[in-house]
């Protein structure tokens, strides 16, 4: 398989998975984002929250990272630029949700 | 040695290619609800995954206690905190719905210029519509 198919497919495939955890997470987020400390902790701690938090944030960034590659794509003229912006953007994807899953893993109330 | 109008020929070619316009040519095309929706659907995206990082640092400031979290709490509690949320469940549900258009796109229906063109229409007006009601159904006013 070609590799701008599978980039097309693995898009396509994150961006169906993402639709279901996007409506539940800005629900969620309405309900929470103006709580106490312990009310947004209870949610980034307790299950399913938790792991559904995480999937979210794994997909979102993997999505992110492959769309804002054809920005890149389309907007940025020099290879070199490009190719740094693209990197940067790759480790950056990879880091965030890993950061953050850590983070919310050793979060006790 | 080149000559002068050897320099500037050069000098010319070099600044046409520097100068070249990229995709998808902004200043030319003419605004219309399928270029409308394509440019806002990217400028979304971009600003829903800077939302989710400030989520995922957001987060992150759990760990640092209860008492370093009160200035965030009061921040998400003013005017500014409040439009943050209502403005975001606006772009959540832009890009849901206009990706829902496009996934559809890829299923091969809804290509026609008429059918796309009220897809544009409705994904725009349901997205107001979507966020008024996840902004409830996430206040539980249901």
């Amino acid at each position: 398989m070609h590799v701008s198919t599978k980039k097309w497919l693995f898009t396509k495939i994150s961006s169906l998975i993402l639709l279901p955890l996007m409506t539940w997470f800005i629900i969620n987020f309405v309900s929470i984002y103006d709580g106490n400390y312990s009310e947004v902790a209870i949610f980034f701690t307790q299950q399913p929250s938790k792991i559904i938090f995480s999937v979210f944030i794994v997909f979102a960034f993997f999505f992110s990272a492959l769309t804002i590659s054809e920005i890149f794509e389309d907007y940025i003229q020099d290879e070199k630029i490009k190719n740094v912006a693209n990197k940067l953007l790759n480790i950056f994807a990879i880091i965030m949700p890993l950061i953050t899953i850590l983070g919310i893993f050793n979060l006790t109330i | 040695m080149p000559n002068e109008k050897t320099l500037v020929l050069v000098y010319n070619l070099f600044m046409q290619y520097k100068n070249n316009p990229l995709s998808p040519h902004l200043q030319i095309y003419k605004w219309q609800i399928s270029s409308l929706l394509s440019i806002a659907h990217r400028i979304v995206g971009v600003i829903n995954i800077l939302a989710i990082t400030a989520i995922c640092i957001w987060s992150l400031l759990l760990l640092l206690g209860i008492e370093s979290y009160q200035p965030i709490n009061f921040f998400l509690n003013t005017f500014f905190g409040k439009f943050i949320a209502v403005s975001l469940c606006w772009t959540f549900s832009f890009h849901i719905l206009n990706e829902l258009r496009h996934l559809i796109w890829d299923l091969g229906y809804g290509f026609d210029l008429k059918v796309s063109k009220i897809t544009g229409v409705l994904a725009l007006i349901g997205s107001f519509v979507f966020a008024v009601l996840f902004y409830l159904l996430g206040k539980n006013i249901f």
